[in-house]
């Protein structure tokens, strides 16, 4: 232990210690550039669903890709419900159901996302890209 | 052996500094959980550009040590992730102190373990305590806290070094 071991700095006197050096400001860039990152890639679009699956009484009827912008009736049980595509996402617009629990489901987006119109039996449901869990238990 | 003496002394005196440091941040509410600007480890960066890496291990070991025992964290998740922190923050320190030389200073020393630290802490928090996405939503906002004071705290080793340089070269 006679060894004092490495003395990086202190042995010889530096003749002039800048506060912040080139590796220094290299060093920022690049912590800078990846925290950006991270914003990116963990507040960025996930698992963004590529397609709305219709059912109608319990029957997939037919799929609504999401980047093509379209309102589409349907003819359920009771009624006609209507189901707009827009920007990537979709609704129903109107549905002839008593509550409207459908219609106040809001834009569905995120793959998994599903909003039910079951009085009028129709049922959409956001499918394709990276699926997010919907509940988790510890 | 009178080496080994004054080690020891200096590890205890900065050791002490770095304790009495982390104590007084422990005391403060923090606007966040898991933020907090991690003052005391100014004293570790500057051990270590002032002393060498072992010493700072030594006085970074004793402020988590003896840091949780008086706070009241030891052996705690607290103090798990604590120490998780610290030891990927002085891995990181070492590699590019290591690879940086002289080129890089307390500020950039200050940053590269400041993102390591917290960046260890998410890992293990993630793996053992909260493994559900909406933790992962946090990183952006916990990376940028932890840049935000990793810079802070490498300035104020720097400034605290540059006097210390001074005070040197005066009394030669």
């Amino acid at each position: 232990m006679a060894d004092p071991g490495p003395e990086t700095a202190s042995g010889n006197p530096a003749p002039a210690r800048p506060l912040i050096r080139a590796g220094d400001i290299l060093i920022l860039l690049l912590a800078a550039g990846l925290v950006g990152a991270t914003f990116g890639a963990f507040w960025g679009p996930r698992g963004q669903g590529e397609m709305a699956l219709v059912s109608v009484n319990r029957q997939p009827a037919f799929e609504l890709m999401l980047d093509q912008d379209k309102t589409v009736d349907i003819q359920g049980r009771i009624g006609t419900s209507t189901i707009m595509v827009d920007g990537g996402r979709v609704r129903f617009l109107d549905s002839p159901c008593p509550g409207r629990y459908c219609v106040h489901s809001g834009w569905l987006q995120q793959s998994g996302e599903v909003a039910a119109c079951l009085p009028n039996g129709i049922v959409v449901e956001v499918i394709g890209g990276e699926r997010e869990y919907d509940a988790i238990n510890l | 052996m009178s080496g080994t003496h004054r080690e020891d002394r200096l590890v205890a005196g900065f050791a002490a500094l770095a304790i009495a440091i982390h104590i007084l941040e422990a005391a403060f509410p923090s606007p966040l959980p898991g933020i907090k600007p991690g003052l005391a480890n100014v004293i570790t960066l500057i051990v270590y550009l002032r002393h060498g890496l072992r010493l700072a291990i030594w006085v970074a070991g004793m402020r988590i040590l003896v840091g949780s025992l008086l706070v009241g964290t030891f052996l705690s998740p607290t103090f798990l992730l604590s120490a998780t922190g610290a030891v990927a923050a002085m891995l990181a320190l070492t590699l590019v102190g290591t690879i940086g030389g002289r080129q890089v200073g307390a500020v950039g020393l200050s940053v590269v373990s400041a993102l390591a630290h917290m960046s260890g802490q998410i890992t293990v928090a993630y793996l053992l305590f909260i493994p559900h996405p909406a933790l992962l939503k946090l990183v952006p906002v916990l990376l940028s806290a932890s840049l935000t004071f990793g810079v802070v705290s490498g300035l104020i080793a720097a400034s605290v070094l540059q006097i210390l340089s001074r005070r040197a070269g005066e009394a030669e």
